[in-house]
């Protein structure tokens, strides 16, 4: 395999460590969550989720769910919000299974679909994401 | 401090002639680095696609305008971080870039039956193919 083109720029930020959380991707308007540090296949539920695959064995191993700033806008933060309090300030997260569940109710009721949101519930997502991180216009 | 890479692509809006960069973002690659190290592995092949593109696609979002998607088969990926192998027939892999060019995601995807080089289920998921190779 060639040297990667980028390890010139990365060689100076220190060692890499396979971390499993969520984080959103401004660029994508998305939220990706990935549990193992394998290659994935997009196994697509729908316009707004994508089942992450391994491509070793086919299991599901994360998700993305796009579209996170209209959904907001439909749903309203409100409703989507996690407020926890710090010995400093408030905390403000938005859940991500909040988000999931509302994109779910966005579309048709198929097993597919409930498989598909089931599946990615299912992970780890208790910390959300902090609203500082959303680009909300 | 780690900056944007520029790769450069066919122009989406005059795909026969022109060259444009397309924009790996500073946080994206180093999160890659520092947190994925799969999938900072795979921007090379992610890379391969962009210098090699054989389709592009238009209008893959439902909520935001524009986007695009380039697709084509590099030679070899990583599985895992130590493993290194030939890239399967049965996909395609493809990398998405929003309407500023920058890349947001990278991956692959199972070929569709009448295109090797589309993703499964291409002409529902985006508004069109606007350019595919010839060769």
């Amino acid at each position: 395999m060639e040297k990667h083109f980028l390890s010139s720029i990365m060689e100076s930020h220190g060692e890499a460590s396979f971390r499993a959380e969520p984080w959103y991707n401004a660029d994508g308007d998305c939220i990706m969550y990935q549990n193992a540090d394998e290659a994935v296949v997009a196994d697509r539920a729908d316009e707004l989720l994508t089942i992450y695959r391994s491509a070793l064995d086919d299991r599901p191993i994360g998700f993305q769910i796009k579209g996170v700033a209209a959904i907001i806008r439909k749903f309203g933060l409100d409703g989507l919000m996690i407020r926890s309090t710090t010995e400093l300030q408030e905390v403000r997260h938005v859940s991500i299974t909040a988000i999931l569940l509302a994109a779910y109710e966005d579309g048709p009721r198929t097993i597919s679909r409930r498989q598909a949101y089931a599946t990615a519930i299912e992970y780890p997502l208790a910390g959300g994401i902090a609203t500082s991180e959303l680009q909300l216009s | 401090m780690a900056a944007d890479y520029l790769c450069k692509t066919r122009d989406p809006q005059n795909p026969d002639d022109g060259l444009v960069d397309a924009i790996f973002p500073a946080d994206l690659t180093l999160r890659y680095y520092k947190f994925s190290p799969v999938r900072y592995l795979n921007l090379i092949a992610a890379k391969h696609v962009l210098e090699n593109v054989e389709r592009i696609f238009f209008g893959v979002r439902e909520f935001n305008e524009g986007g695009w998607c380039y697709t084509a088969r590099p030679a070899q990926w990583h599985v895992r971080e130590n493993a290194c192998v030939p890239f399967p027939k049965s996909l395609v892999f493809a990398v998405y870039l929003n309407p500023r060019l920058r890349v947001y995601e990278c991956r692959a995807e199972q070929v569709a039956e009448d295109d090797s080089m589309c993703p499964v289920n291409w002409r529902e998921r985006y508004r069109g193919l606007i350019w595919k190779s010839t060769s």
